[in-house]
């Protein structure tokens, strides 16, 4: 079972790595790839040797560096000239910072939702909805000193609604970010 | 590091250089009229001292080798046993072993031609 486990983990992470291929593509090494250990696995065990798959996919090296090789001819299919390699690097740079300013920017705004609608549970006459200036303008948060009561728009709605906005952004954060994985 | 052990250690470098720069050729010899699968080209290659490479070798260059039409890869089942990719030499294939033999041969006479004719002789040189 152990055996397994760790045959799992580094297709698990092969897996990952491969994200760059097209999921046939990366399913197809996959497959190959398992049905090697495997075999390989079977052919210690009828020889009467130790099975180790440890020792198997020591053949194979580290998964990140084999999967580089599979996905070697997407990242550099045509070889760039000398010195545009540090400008490569800066555009990938932008991107993870993106990536990762995309995710703090959309799950924080989910998380704020989230709390808003549990501090209306907590705190009804705190937390909600008001309008003001004659609906000109609309405030929708957590206050120490509240608005009149009567003018709060949404009363207990407020809780399914803010938590109903906190899945939605979730979600479209996690298209957003796919996306800007795919092209990282 | 003492003389012998760089010297070892130049030695092996140079194992290292001739294996990468025969590779291709060794997997297209291997293929010749013959259908294999992964595990059993590599048993192959490992069971010849100067042709020993790993499963991380040679999987990804199999893969450039059928993206570049040169070799052909189905996946067989035989009775119970998992399914098995089973790789072939392609026409593109059998034509580009033949040019690397040509080139193998060439550079193993001029090799063998050389050490053949130590000094001081002068040898002639080609084109002049």
């Amino acid at each position: 079972m152990e055996q397994h486990d760790v045959i799992h983990q580094y297709l698990k992470q092969l897996e990952r790595y491969l994200a760059r291929l097209d999921k046939t593509e990366a399913q197809e090494v996959l497959k190959e790839i398992e049905s090697h250990i495997f075999d390989a696995l079977e052919q210690q065990q009828h020889s009467g040797q130790v099975v180790d798959a440890k020792a198997i996919l020591q053949g194979f090296g580290e998964p990140r560096q084999l999967a580089l090789a599979y996905v070697a001819h997407i990242t550099n299919g045509a070889p760039l000239p000398a010195g545009f390699k540090a400008i490569q690097k800066v555009k990938q740079g932008v991107t993870a910072t993106l990536y990762y300013a995309m995710a703090a920017f959309g799950f924080s705004i989910a998380f704020a939702l989230f709390f808003t609608a549990g501090a209306k549970v907590i705190m009804p006459d705190s937390v909600g909805t008001w309008s003001a200036g004659d609906g000109y303008s609309l405030a929708v948060g957590f206050f120490a000193a509240p608005y009149p009561a009567d003018q709060e728009l949404l009363g207990v709605w407020f809780i399914p609604i803010a938590t109903f906005s906190a899945l939605l952004v979730i979600t479209l954060t996690r298209k957003v970010l796919r996306v800007l994985k795919d092209n990282m | 590091m003492t003389a012998d052990e760089k010297e070892e250690k130049t030695q092996e470098k140079w194992e290292v250089q001739l294996r990468k720069g025969t590779l291709e050729l060794v997997i297209l010899a291997a293929l010749q009229h013959r259908t294999l699968y992964g595990l059993q080209l590599l048993k192959l290659l490992q069971s010849f001292k100067s042709a020993a490479i790993t499963e991380g070798t040679l999987y990804p260059l199999l893969d450039r080798l059928k993206r570049e039409g040169i070799v052909d890869a189905q996946w067989v089942q035989e009775g119970d046993v998992r399914p098995r990719k089973y790789y072939s030499l392609t026409a593109t294939g059998h034509h580009k072993l033949a040019d690397l033999i040509t080139l193998w041969r060439q550079s193993v006479l001029d090799i063998e031609f050389l050490l053949a004719h130590p000094g001081p002789d002068v040898l002639p040189v080609q084109g002049e």
